[in-house]
């Protein structure tokens, strides 16, 4: 086992992006930008007409915290730009890990808090009083400006959503992900919120607070689900798909790469998601005997280009593969390839 | 063949999840549309927003329930009892555009709102701002006039009414505001 003079020959340094996913990366600061500007229109808005109604309160809530994912995205993004020091050898790039896991405890802990706040609203019988606003002068329901309000942030948020889904699978960012998610579901809320206030002048006094509910129901939702992925990437789980379903493609062809080698005859990785970027080490059994320098060389460019993501490489040539460093393999044997 | 099928499940769980966002999506908007058509054909309500209690229709030809918390010189009593100030004038007004008699019931202010929260009054005066601490428990209405306090911070003066009779807050504060009220 020559391991550790492996891994040191063969740690070249930094990521650098290709120029699609930098394109990707500029769109993505710039809609991050942009949604932060949307946001202060709407927190204001909302702010400024939400009265008594606990929907009004649930969404305003959702808007305050839509603030936390393009914000941590962009600190991330900062972050993760820095090169690998000595004291950090593996780079920055699980700044985006711990971006995702602050959004989801945001998340979780604020729906659970109004869901806890809108269902004693409802046992308690509340009944929210929406009166007269004056606006420039004109006398007018001020259930008309929060259901004005409500659909102003319909629209804006879907398009934002659309457009940084594919950035966040391009760049692999898991909190671009949560955030574009989040931004496609939010019509749902504003709908909601518009059905409670109608509700409220309709003498359904309940119907606020069971908006409401709906609303902080669907918050305490997408913090579960963005708690659940960001803690499995941060245990170091399997490289997986940004939207953390499947295992990434990535993985297999990896495996498929280093099996394709005439040298090679085992050849399996291990693969972790460090945040934009992955972590591999790959471990080969040559047919006969050690390995050249250049065909592990060989091995390892041929790896290393298959995508940006898996330049924090190691190809260790080993006498069999580790079981106990591979998991999968007591699953998989014979239906392999040997 | 473990894991295909593993995958194969966790795409289902994604597919499982779509579906149910796609369906709680058609229930809102079923919910909302649902509520247009309720509250446009609603003949027989004729106020939007309305009352869930029917408050406004109740006092409209009848009885105007008031309470009174002395605060001069927004509310007093006279030497005989009889109540009297501007917010007096203000309900007496409101009760005769809508064709009631006003019953007045005098007390505290944790009695009164108290009697406001049980359906016993419909409406209670006592000299209150905008920033009245009884918010979570009376409807506070527009500010039917605005005043310098001691501090020199502007101060809106309010009159309180049950919670969610929406109809009726809407009505009173309507009245309110077509009101010239110049503070005593």
């Amino acid at each position: 086992m020559t391991q550790g003079a492996v891994q040191q020959s063969f740690r070249f340094g930094n990521t650098e992006l290709p120029p699609d996913a930098q394109r990707a990366r500029r769109r993505a600061v710039r809609l991050a930008w942009l949604t932060i500007g949307f946001l202060v229109t709407a927190v204001t808005a909302t702010y400024l007409v939400m009265g008594s109604s606990q929907a009004m309160k649930a969404a305003w809530a959702e808007d305050l915290l839509s603030f936390i994912p393009p914000v941590a995205f962009l600190v991330a993004l900062h972050v993760t730009g820095r090169v690998p020091s000595e004291r950090h050898p593996y780079g920055y790039h699980r700044s985006v890990g711990i971006g995702h896991l602050v959004a989801a405890t945001a998340l979780l802990t604020m729906g659970a808090f109004l869901v806890f706040d809108s269902l004693s609203g409802l046992l308690a019988g509340e009944h929210p009083p929406v009166g007269l606003i004056v606006v420039l002068g004109h006398e007018i329901w001020a259930g008309w400006l929060m259901v004005a309000v409500l659909a102003y942030t319909i629209v804006p948020p879907v398009l934002l959503g659309r457009a940084k889904m594919p950035l966040a699978e391009q760049l692999h960012d898991r909190v671009l992900y949560a955030d574009a998610d989040m931004n496609k579901a939010d019509w749902m809320t504003a709908v909601g919120g518009i059905v409670g206030v109608l509700g409220i002048g309709a003498g359904l006094w309940w119907a606020d607070a069971v908006a409401a509910l709906f609303i902080s129901g669907s918050i305490l939702h997408d913090g579960v689900r963005n708690l659940r992925s960001a803690v499995a990437a941060l245990m170091d789980a399997r490289a997986t798909t940004v939207d953390g379903t499947q295992p990434h493609p990535l993985h297999d062809r990896i495996d498929a790469t280093l099996r394709a080698l005439p040298w090679v005859a085992q050849a399996q990785s291990r693969v972790r998601d460090e945040g934009h970027v992955f972590h591999v080490e790959a471990f080969v059994v040559p047919r006969d005997g050690m390995p050249t320098q250049a065909q592990l060389q060989h091995a390892w460019h041929a790896v290393a280009d298959l995508d940006w993501k898996v330049q924090d490489l190691v190809v260790a040539p080993v006498d069999e593969l580790p079981e106990e460093l591979l998991p999968g393999l007591r699953d998989a044997t014979g239906a392999r390839p040997g | 063949m473990t894991s295909s099928r593993r995958r194969r499940t966790r795409a289902g769980t994604r597919d499982a999840h779509r579906a149910a966002r796609r369906a709680r999506g058609a229930a809102l908007v079923a919910g909302a549309f649902a509520l247009v058509a309720l509250t446009g054909c609603g003949a027989d309500a004729p106020t939007f927003p309305t009352d869930p209690d029917g408050t406004l229709e109740r006092v409209r030809g009848g009885e105007l329930r008031a309470g009174l918390s002395p605060h001069e010189p927004w509310t007093a009593l006279g030497p005989d009892g009889s109540p009297d100030g501007v917010e007096v004038a203000l309900v007496e007004d409101f009760a005769d555009s809508l064709g009631a008699d006003v019953t007045w019931t005098t007390g505290g202010e944790e009695a009164l709102v108290a009697d406001l929260e049980e359906g016993r009054l419909d409406v209670v005066v006592g000299g209150f701002t905008a920033s009245t601490p009884w918010t979570s428990k009376a409807a506070v209405t527009v500010a039917y006039t605005t005043v310098t306090d001691e501090h020199g911070k502007p101060e809106g003066h309010v009159v309180l009414a049950p919670m969610g009779e929406n109809a009726f807050l809407v009505a009173l504060e309507r009245h309110l505001l077509d009101q010239e009220v110049t503070a005593p």
